[in-house]
This record gives C-alpha cells, structure tokens and sequence, in this order.
C-alpha cells in the first residue's frame, strides 16, 4: 500500500497554472526526490502533499485513506488537522519556534497535541537529539545554533511525532557543502530504518546519494521518473537532459 | 525562564491591580439621601478646595447647614463648568450652588430665591492705567467661559453700553479658570478680567495690591440655587431651611465667615419665586415672629447697597510643597486606579478588537475598521463625554453616582483598545508565516497556534510600542478631568486655584514624570526579561 498517493493534481495562482495533471505514488520506505528547475511547480507540489496549499482539482490519499476527494473534495479542518499527524515537514528554512528551548521545539508537540507521557517524550527527545548529533543542545535557543544544527533540530522535530512519512523542502538549500554531508549521513541513516521520505531539492548529488527514485518536473509536470542512476545519468528526455547539462557546466 | 512564567507573572499583577482598583470604584456607599451639589471646584469663595484639599466655601458651607437640618447626606461634586447642564439634567447632580447667576438664566433651571447680590466687576493691575470701562477700548478683557461676565457683555440680554464695550475691545478672550485668567493678566497676556465681585475679593485678598478693580459696575446680578427644571420639590426644602437658617441667624454667621455678609440678599419678605409660585410657609410660621424677621431683614439690607465688599475673606495660606504632595497624593490613587484598570481592560479587548481586523469575514473586519478609526480619530476627550452622557441623552437613563468613575475606564479602555489593536495586529503580521505553517503541519489547532506560538513571539515584538502607549496613557489620564473625575490633574488645578499659584501644576508634573520613569523602567526590565531569544 502506498503511504502517499497523489492523483491528477491541478494547480494554479489566478491564470498562472503550476501544476498539470501531477500523479504521484509514494511506497513505504521509499526515498524519492524531486529535482527540476526552479518554478517547475516541485515546491507547489510539496504545498500541496502537506495541505498548506489547497488543490483546484485531483485526490490525495495518505496510507490508502483518502483525504481529498476526487475533484478536490476537501475534508472537515479537523480530519484535514488529523491527516497532518500521516507526515512531518522540514522547511527550506527550518520555522523553528524562536522562543521555545530546542528540546520544547521538539517535545511542546507531542505532550501538548499527542497528550504523551512528558517524561516519555523528553527522554525520546534525547535520543533523537542525539541521533542528529546534537545531543548537547537541548537548551539552547534556535538562534544559539548554526544552519546545520537547527536543521537537526528541525528533522528531530519532524520525526518526534512519529510520521509515516517525512517531506524536506530544499533541505540544503541554506547550507555550507560540508553541513550538507552531514545531513545527507542524517538523511541516510533514517532511509536505512525505512523511513519513507520525499525530498524536494536542486541539488543532483544530494538526490542521487540518497533516492530510491528521482521525479524530475518541468513546467507543472513529471517529465521524467525512475532510479537515480536512470534518470540523473541517462536521461530520456530532451528537457531532462537539458536541466542536467546546466547543472553540471 | 520562557515566556509563559513571564505572562503569568504580568497577569498576576494585573489580578492584584484589579482588585486594587474595585476597592477604588466600590468605595461609595449609599445610607442617607444624597443631596449631590455640583460646583466649580476653582471657585472661591463660592467653592473651592482649601489648604487641607477639602472642598469648602461659602455655598458648600451652607449646603452643609442645610444637609444637616434635613438629614441628608452631602456630596460636593466638582464638576466642569461647561457640561454643568449635562450633569443637572442626567441626575448625576442635585443642584447647581455655586455662585450661580440667576440673570439670563431664569427660564433655564427651577430657581430658589436669589441670596446673593452680585456684580460683574472688572479687574485690571494697578498700573495698567485702566480706570473706567471705557478706557478698556481697544484692550484685551479675559472673562471664564460660560461666565455672567461674559452673557453680561455679549448676551442676548446684555445692555446697550456692555455691547458696545464688547465691541469696543480688541479681543474678548475666554479662559477655563479664574486662575489661568489671573496668570494671564498678570504676564500681561490680558489687560483686564471681567468677573464676579465676591470671586475677585478673594483674588485681590491673596494678590495684594497689584491688582485693582473698577469702580464702575457692568452688572449688577443675582445668585440663587439652580434646580433641574420641574424639581419643585426639592429646591421647596431647601428653600425652606435656608429660611429657617436666615431666621435663626446662621446664614449671616457664614456669610461674615466668607466676608459675604454685605451681599446677601436672601430674604423673607421674597414670598414669590422667579417662576411665578409662591415659597411654601414655613412650618410653625405665624404673624407674631414676622416682626422679629423684618427687622433683621431691615438690618442685612441696610448694609447691602452698591458698597464695595471690603476684602475681609479669608486669606489664603501659602501651602509648602510638601502640603501639596499630600494632597496631590489622594489624586495620584485615582491616576493609578484609571491607569491600571485601563491598561487590564484595554489590552485584552485590543487583542478582539485586533482578531476582528484581521477576520476572514469582510463584515468584522470592517466593524473593527470603522470602530479604530473613530476611535483614532476623534478626540479622547469627546469619546469621554460621550461615554458618560450617553446613558442619559440617549437612553434617558440617570446613572448613579459611582458611573462618573465607570464612564472615565470605559472610556479610556475603548480608545485606548483600538490603539493597542492595531498594534497587536503588526505584531501578529511581522511574523514569519513558516510558524504557523510548522505549527498546522504540526497539528497544533488555530487556537494553540496562537496562544503557544503567534502570541508570544507578538508580545515581544509589540513591546516597544505597547511602552509608547501606556506611557501616554499616564498622562493621558489627566483628560478625565473632563469629566471632573478627581484624578492627579484636576486636584492640581484645584489647589492651582485655590492658592493662586502654578506651583500645585509643576509638583503634579513632577509626580507623573516619576511615576512614567518606573513605568519605562518596569516595560524596559520585561524586555530584557523576553531578549534570551531572538
């Protein structure tokens, strides 16, 4: 059973149409990325897979449930509210609370929403803490930590509330190349305890290290998808083709 | 040491200040019948605050007598002059007594007999060169607001000679108190002031003689009792006990007290009222004791006559600084009440109000744009009037004694809430929208949204400006003299007043220079308090 699927997906700002008839299946365990240049619709996409954008038309179903009807059927805010509980989202740049500690960024949530166990949720929040490598942070402010490190926090935050499936926009978008080694190591070692991930990135290396499958969009739609090793280096498609040989001058 | 310990604490001491302020509000009590004399605080003698800032005066005084013989209780109720039918007609006071000129008005109010014969007089400095009205041709003459003075030069009944005087003058210029009339003549602003002849005895009794007052008259006027028109009734029983008081002497003793005695003009003989009826006999009333009455009568009217009143008042007592501390300081608890329980209602309603601004429903948001807008945009001081007098000319509903205290929070909480509105509302929409998106995929609901994430990072942004506000608010409330509640100010320009002085005035700015220095110091420390993130 898929964890996320996504059928005939339309989207558009006023006459502006961003997404064409977008389908998009997720399996479990699965890492995909989507790569394409920018404002070929992938961030759009991710808006609209988490619901901080509404569709104009499609479905969406998270682990066989469906959410948004066919025509874009949306539910009541609440089950809309309750379906956020299926994935966590690391934004481009992080939306850490500012006033909260690292350790009530990552805990506030489950003891405040999940009502677990705060005790339970701290020590978890350790070992989270320490799985991104941060072990010695957990009070101190976002704005104390580098890009790297509230990154960290943001995954920590992310995976505390025990998601079916993760979504990273731009994960690295904001950071050094070394921070980016070592949040693709993060990144690996949640692929390998089958996290299912879906990871929105221009950054072709990063993609390639980490994805089971590559969704390559242009203009609103998937031009191309497949293995990493497929798509990123025998690309079928003229346009994929073309977005590579950029990349790589 | 996270912002929620901090709130707690902030609210915390707002409970505490609420119930500082009910205290305030609550301690009015009703036993007695209340006889409510509403006054011109900043007129001796006729009624002012003396050394000790207790209101007394020769109207008060007899007021007092009166209460006394009828079992009442009093209330002395300065009020400001200008809404003085406002305050009659809306029942908040009983009477109008306070050298109140019957002449122009008759029609106007229910009277008692006139008790007091007064003139217009006009008073210049002795080197002015000024020495009859005429020479006050091309001058500028200072009169109160709303004053006989001024109904006798520009009326609609003002003689002839007074018209032309008017017109002959460069300016006639109004002022708010007798007080800022004498500052201005003695800086040489004005040439002349026009007022009452028992006011300006007490002026010239404290100012030695570097004043003089015209020997011409522009008036000669009555004082009597203004009653709500139709309040027959009352303005009977206290007809009544004036008599009685004429009868057995104690009103010649408190007019020798005030040096009055040579103007009183209350008499016996004056069996019918302004209005046509006749003075109800008095209880226990028979021809034998008319005999006696007449001939005191004949007695207080000999001396009576256009002689000048010799300035036998008493001399006013030069109050030390720390006299008007004192005083000042039962002023200060009413600013600190108006002060606090503006902020503990402003703030809260602010944040509706700002809520509504930003509502998704067009109509809200327009409801809560017009009402900031009004709010902003028309004078503090009128939305003060309009809170306390709506209740009555709209609704025609008297409000109770303690509503003056209500209307002024009222009044200061909804204008102060569109402000605090529309700051709250920048603070909501400078942060970042990656917080609310984080928390809804966090599945935090609307309302945890704001109260755990939106509203703490908005305190610490809105504190900046939410210091500007309460800053102004302290002095702001020195508007609710407006509605002559006794706060800091008006006591001030009471004790102004009554000492002929503009010390009280910079004492009173001293206090709220203070009282904004631990202000801005305390929202300086909440700062600092809220700077370990950023």
């Amino acid at each position: 059973m898929s964890v996320l699927e996504m059928n005939n997906i339309k989207k558009g700002f006023g006459s502006k149409v961003v997404l064409k008839d977008i389908t998009l299946k997720v399996e479990k365990g699965e890492v995909v990325s989507i790569i394409g240049p920018s404002g070929s619709g992938k961030s759009t996409l991710l808006r609209c897979a988490t619901f901080l954008e509404y569709i104009d038309n499609g479905e969406i179903s998270y682990i066989g449930k469906k959410i948004v009807d066919k025509g874009a059927v949306y539910p009541s805010k609440k089950e809309l509210q309750q379906a956020c509980a299926n994935f966590g989202l690391v934004f481009q740049n992080f939306n850490l609370f500012p006033h909260f500690s690292v350790m009530k960024n990552i805990s506030d949530a489950p003891i405040v929403i999940q009502k677990r166990n705060k005790e339970e949720v701290y020590r978890e929040t350790r070992e989270l803490l320490k799985k991104v490598g941060i072990e010695d942070k957990e009070n101190a402010y976002p704005c104390e930590l580098s890009g790297g490190q509230q990154q960290r926090v943001a995954i920590a935050r992310a995976l505390a509330l025990h998601p079916q499936m993760l979504y990273f926009d731009e994960p690295t978008s904001a950071l050094d190349p070394e921070i980016t080694a070592e949040i693709l190591r993060v990144l690996k070692s949640l692929a390998a305890e089958k996290m299912t991930m879906v990871i929105v990135t221009h950054e072709i290396d990063f993609a390639r290290a980490v994805s089971d499958r590559v969704v390559f969009m242009d203009g609103g739609v998937i031009i191309e998808e497949g293995k990493p090793e497929d798509v990123i280096d025998n690309p079928e498609n003229e346009r994929t083709k073309a977005f590579l040989k950029k990349l790589h001058v | 040491m996270d912002n929620t310990r901090i709130i707690k604490k902030v609210l915390y001491l707002f409970v505490t200040a609420i119930f500082a302020g009910f205290i305030f509000a609550g301690s009015v009590c009703q036993a007695k019948q209340e006889f409510i004399v509403g006054f011109d605080a900043e007129f001796p003698p006729y009624g002012y605050m003396d050394d000790n800032g207790d209101y007394t005066g020769f109207d008060l005084d007899l007021a007092e007598e009166v209460c006394k013989r009828k079992g009442w209780s009093l209330v002395k109720r300065p009020i400001k002059w200008d809404f003085k039918d406002s305050e009659l007609d809306s029942g908040s006071i009983s009477c109008l007594w306070n050298g109140f000129t019957m002449n122009g008005r008759e029609s106007e109010y229910t009277w008692s007999t006139p008790y007091v014969d007064n003139s217009q007089v006009v008073i210049t400095s002795s080197s002015s060169g000024i020495k009859k009205l005429k020479d006050l041709s091309g001058k500028i003459l200072a009169v109160q607001a709303d004053s006989s003075a001024l109904a006798a030069l520009e009326g609609e009944n003002a003689t002839d000679e007074n018209k032309a005087l008017a017109k002959s003058l460069k300016e006639l210029q109004q002022v708010d108190d007798y007080n800022s009339a004498f500052m201005n003549l003695e800086s040489g602003m004005v040439d002349a002031i026009a007022m009452d002849i028992g006011v300006a005895s007490y002026q010239l009794s404290s100012k030695g003689d570097k004043f003089v007052m015209l020997d011409e008259r522009l008036a000669t006027e009555k004082y009597g009792i203004g009653f709500k028109s139709g309040n027959t009734e009352l303005r009977d029983e206290v007809q009544l006990a004036l008599l009685e008081m004429l009868d057995d002497g104690t009103f010649e003793n408190i007019a020798k007290k005030w040096g009055l005695q040579d103007n009183v003009c209350l008499s016996i003989e004056d069996t019918t009222y302004i209005d046509g009826s006749k003075v109800p006999a008095m209880a226990g009333d028979s021809q034998d004791n008319v005999g006696s009455r007449e001939v005191k009568k004949e007695d207080a009217s000999s001396k009576n006559g256009n002689s000048v009143v010799k300035a036998d008042v008493p001399k006013v007592k030069k109050l030390s600084v720390t006299h008007i501390i004192k005083q000042l300081s039962s002023g200060l608890a009413a600013t600190i009440a108006i002060f606090v329980l503006t902020i503990l209602f402003s703030m809260p309603l602010g944040l509706v109000i700002a809520a509504a601004r930003m509502s998704k429903f067009k109509i809200i948001q327009w409801i809560a744009k017009i009402y900031i807008s009004i709010m902003r945009g028309t004078p503090l001081m009128l939305q003060l009037i309009v809170v306390f007098f709506a209740p009555f000319y709209i609704f025609e509903i008297s409000t109770p004694y303690s509503y003056r205290f209500y209307a002024v929070i009222i009044g200061f909480s909804l204008n102060y809430a569109a402000y605090f509105a529309e700051i709250y509302r920048s603070g909501i929409q400078s942060i970042p929208q990656g917080q609310r998106e984080a928390a809804q995929i966090m599945g935090y609901s609307r309302g945890q949204t704001f109260s755990r994430i939106i509203f703490p990072q908005m305190v610490k942004r809105v504190l900046p400006p939410v210091t500007n506000e309460v800053i102004t608010l302290v002095k702001d409330t020195s508007l609710a003299f407006a509605l002559s509640y006794a706060e800091m100010f008006t006591k001030a320009k009471q004790i102004a007043a009554a000492q002929t002085s503009l010390l009280p005035l910079f004492v009173a700015g001293v206090f709220y220079y203070i009282f904004n220095f631990i202000v801005a110091f305390i929202m300086e420390r909440i700062e600092k308090r809220l700077d370990y993130y950023k």
